[in-house]
């Protein structure tokens, strides 16, 4: 009798995030809502994170400076941009969400420092825009830009993009260019800031590659549809792709606003294209930057600390007013709709960066940080009701919140839960699918001529420590160690059949030089869903003709799921078909014969 | 602990009054999420209709980005038609952000959709490549058969909505839906025409699946190409090579998308940009799509003449 080797031994690849998650059922996947939190302490260099859920899910952050936090790439990251201290933190956030059109999909682990930081003078606004994370370091007079797909990946590789002159900027995508704020060459006494004077297109070296656009003393920047808007003395300036480089708008701001206010800050909704900005202290404006009027203006009752767009339906908008009352405005109507005191009044007078509180939106609820009370509140956004609050301890400051609802994908026995590279994989079709992430109807009868061949076990190679640089690499991108990940693809590739060839409907097996023959035929497909939401399929073929002591069943998983030929297959064998579908730690690995050890290894190192 | 208080609203002003409701002659306001599913809507709405169109002329609906008129303008609508199929991703959050009560009707009900080849396209924007994810090809229009329903669905909805019209919907729709079958004969005809062998074209996204299915043209597209540089060498080669399989050296750009990747494979066939078919979007009025009906023409022009020629 041929048997596989089992083991019993499974290693747990995904941690217990979603365990702890709210749980509702949707077809035979799970579909789990997570927000996790991210809180910059105001005095001490750390950052504290936990799930907004089970807040006992907790981890600190220990940084140089005081951190303003960015969620970038989905959520995927959190990046600590600390101004005084003169770095830049990146956090792997452990959630990342996929979307796949009719829904999303969504990977939680525990979040982790990234080893890699920046460092230079001043490090300040940062923007997350077309797939790129850039940060202006004011006193650096450059930008450093950071490739958010790999950053989600756990890589930091930066390009710099200098400026004319130092200032305290940005610099953002464009289509296929790039904007930069510029400062006035105008001297300055000391060590006092230049005067800033508008907005430059420039190409990825910083070369100018248009005439500056008048934006005096530019500041507050935002992206929303099609559009970047950015505030100036004169009005908002709005930048969108053309076809021969970027497209500049000045939108005045009109004479029935109050005089002799600006807009300073900026925020862009997701899911609409509008803007809603501050006007001086008091007041809002909603902006669009497309149809008149371009501003709708309301005044708040008083000075604004914070506000936020809800991502999720872009009608509202939540503010916060030092009195400590939380405003929704109604952006489509632009007026306040409900008002409710959340906090103890914090003064706008002082310094700007003195401790108050801040907003971020978390699906149906509000996260606000409330530093004189150690805490972080949550409001329901309905309501404006506080639904609980969270020990933090310290001066809880800045906040950004990551995640949101999808299903969960818990891990085949398989590495391809991490961020592989198969999102741009040419080879094996569609990446999705590779992924395990398809829908039934994509399911397609497959001929064993698919896995046709003289294909060779990889396990040898394993053993013989010449797969070691795949480990290394999973390593590199992966929560495991290198070690770690020998061991468990021991466990999987564990075999004593060196040698597979399949010719017609003949399989024939070697097991030490033995050849064991018999003839399969199709026996339908099974779908498996793994604990971690994504699925494989295995397609079946069982014995006719042949030896007695060759297996029953044959199960293929090669990642596809209608006809294609196979490059690699996994292979479970064994005479009970039910009980073989529930094998999931050892996956005997075939290659074909023709490919050289090393040809193995880049093909593996290509996945 | 902090009880909230509700302060009231009254102290805050309000300078700029909202618009919601547009006073309006017609009887029906209805909102058509793009500018074919528009020209069906007023092919049947008529005189009775105030229509407001989201995704205008040579627009794309895949990656449009709503604007506040566009939620003020659901918020207004009595119906508002939709494509469905995943195409129209903007508009569950549309729809919610504009709180409207208005009828949502999927215009696509009845129609059998056609499943995406490798998973979903991809758009060119601004020189960037975005992948359209989605199971089922949306683009059912391109099937005069399908846009045959599109049309009685409307219908239909309109009736529902506005009873009082209905006989005039039921005409409006009678009349169009004779011209649509008329278009269908002549299309059926055309190809009929063409030389078996010679049944093949280029475009640069796959949106003519139901033209393909329900007319017998073969569309060829590039797969597996994630941006424009990495549209590689061995990609557009093996496109090439299919061509050559087929013997076509029909290559179209489209209305919406950005030529730049179908000129290059035009280019490396030796071959010159047989024109612009429109998939997605009608043109401007005076263009050579400003109705269905005449895209369509045009289309069905483009294709058999360069398919004939050679």
């Amino acid at each position: 009798m041929l048997r596989s080797i089992a083991s019993t031994t499974a290693l747990a690849l995904i941690l217990s995030g979603h365990a702890l998650a709210e749980e509702t059922t949707h077809d035979d996947h799970e579909s789990v809502t997570l927000y996790r939190v991210f809180v910059g302490d105001h005095a001490d260099p750390k950052i504290t994170a936990f799930d907004l859920d089970k807040p006992d899910n907790r981890w600190t952050f220990e940084t140089k400076g005081q951190s303003k936090l960015y969620g970038v790439g989905e959520g995927a990251a959190v990046v600590a941009v600390q101004s005084d201290g003169d770095q830049v933190n990146f956090i792997d956030s452990g959630i990342s969400l996929q979307s796949h059109g009719d829904h999303s999909d969504i990977d939680i682990e525990e979040p982790e420092a990234l080893g890699e930081t920046l460092t230079g003078p001043r490090p300040f606004h940062l923007i997350d825009h077309a797939g790129k994370v850039v940060i202006n370091f004011d006193r650096g007079g450059y930008a450093e830009i950071v490739d958010a797909h790999d950053l989600s990946e756990g890589e930091v590789e930066t390009v710099r993009m200098p400026q004319a002159r130092a200032h305290h900027g940005y610099v953002a995508p464009i289509g296929t260019g790039w904007v930069t704020s510029v400062a006035s060459d105008a001297p300055v006494e000391g060590d006092k800031a230049p005067e800033r004077v508008g907005l430059q297109p420039v190409a990825a070296d910083g070369t100018p590659t248009g005439e500056v656009e008048t934006c005096t003393a530019i500041h507050g920047e935002a992206f929303s549809g099609a559009y970047l808007a950015t505030g100036c003395k004169e009005g908002i300036l709005t930048v969108k792709a053309g076809s021969n480089g970027p497209e500049f708008a000045m939108l005045e701001y009109p004479s029935d606003l109050p005089a002799g206010e600006t807009t300073g800050t900026l925020i862009g909704s997701k899911s609409m294209q509008v803007f809603l900005g501050n006007y001086g202290a008091k007041g809002l404006v909603v902006v669009d930057p497309v149809d008149e009027p371009h501003f709708r203006y309301v005044e708040l009752p008083f000075r604004r600390i914070d506000f936020a767009l809800d991502p999720a339906n872009a009608r509202f908008g939540y503010v916060l007013t030092e009195d400590g009352t939380l405003h929704k405005l109604d952006v489509l109507k632009t007026e306040v709709t409900d008002s409710a005191k959340v906090t103890e009044p914090y003064s706008m007078d002082g310094d700007w960066n003195d401790p108050r509180p801040r907003l971020a939106m978390a699906g149906d609820e509000i996260a606000m940080s409330d530093p004189k009370a150690g805490l972080v509140r949550r409001i329901a956004k309905e309501t404006l009701e506080e639904t609980g609050t969270i020990e933090v301890g310290g001066m809880p400051y800045n906040i950004a919140v990551v995640g949101g609802s999808g299903m969960v994908h818990e891990g085949e026995g398989h590495d391809h839960s991490g961020h592989d590279h198969s999102a741009h994989a040419h080879s094996h079709g569609d990446p999705q699918i590779y992924k395990g992430y398809f829908e039934d109807s994509q399911i397609k009868d497959r001929p064993l001529a698919d896995y046709a061949g003289d294909w060779q076990s990889v396990y040898p190679y394993l053993q013989d420590g010449t797969l070691d640089p795949v480990w290394e690499h999973k390593a590199e991108a992966g929560e495991m160690t290198a070690e770690e990940y020998k061991d468990y693809y021991t466990t999987g590739y564990r075999t004593d059949v060196e040698r597979i060839t399949i010719e017609g409907d003949t399989v024939t097996f070697y097991r030490d030089g033995k050849p064991l023959t018999a003839q399969y035929s199709y026996d339908g497909y099974e779908i498996l869903t793994y604990e971690k939401g994504n699925r494989g399929v295995r397609f079946i073929f069982e014995k006719g003709e042949g030896d007695a002591e060759a297996p029953q069943f044959l199960q293929f998983a090669d990642h596809g799921i209608f006809p294609a030929k196979a490059s690699h297959y996994h292979l479970y064998w064994g005479d009970d078909r039910a009980k073989l579908l529930e094998e999931l730690t050892n996956w005997p690995t075939y290659y074909p014969s023709s490919l050289k050890p090393d040809e193995i290894v880049s093909e593996m190192l290509a996945h | 602990m902090l009880k909230p208080n509700t302060l009231a609203a009254a102290s805050v002003l309000a300078l700029t009054a909202a618009t919601f409701s547009q006073a309006s002659a017609a009887e029906l306001n209805a909102v058509a999420t793009f500018s074919i599913i528009g020209d069906f809507a007023e092919k049947v709405g008529g005189d009775r209709l105030d229509l407001t169109t989201l995704v205008g002329r040579n627009g794309d609906a895949h990656v449009y980005a709503p604007k506040p008129a566009d939620a003020r303008a659901l918020a207004a609508a009595d119906v508002v038609l939709t494509n469905g199929f995943g195409l129209e991703g903007f508009l569950d959050r549309l729809i919610a952000a504009s709180g409207t009560e208005a009828a949502i009707v999927r215009l696509t009900d009845g129609i059998e959709p056609r499943e995406e080849a490798g998973g979903g396209h991809y758009h060119f924007v601004d020189g960037e490549a975005i992948f359209h994810a989605g199971g089922v090809n949306a683009h059912a229009w391109q099937s005069v058969a399908n846009a045959k329903i599109y049309v009685s669905n409307i219908r239909d909805a309109f009736c529902e909505a506005d009873p009082e019209g209905c006989e005039t919907y039921a005409a409006n729709a009678g009349d169009y839906l004779a011209e649509l079958t008329a278009l269908d004969t002549k299309v059926r005809t055309a190809v009929e025409a063409l030389p078996k062998d010679s049944r093949t074209v280029v475009v640069g996204h796959d949106a003519f699946g139901y033209f393909e299915g329900e007319y017998g043209i073969r569309f060829l597209s590039p797969q597996g190409i994630s941006t424009e540089a990495e549209a590689s060498a061995a990609d557009v080669a093996g496109l090439i090579w299919q061509m050559q399989e087929a013997r076509t050296a029909a290559v179209f750009a489209e209305n919406i998308a950005d030529s730049r990747l179908v000129e290059q494979i035009a280019s490396e066939a030796g071959t010159e940009l047989a024109g612009t078919l429109y998939s997605d979007a009608l043109s401007e009025p005076d263009g050579p799509a400003s109705d269905y009906l005449s895209m369509m023409h045009h289309n069905l022009r483009l294709i058999t003449s360069a398919l004939s020629s050679d």
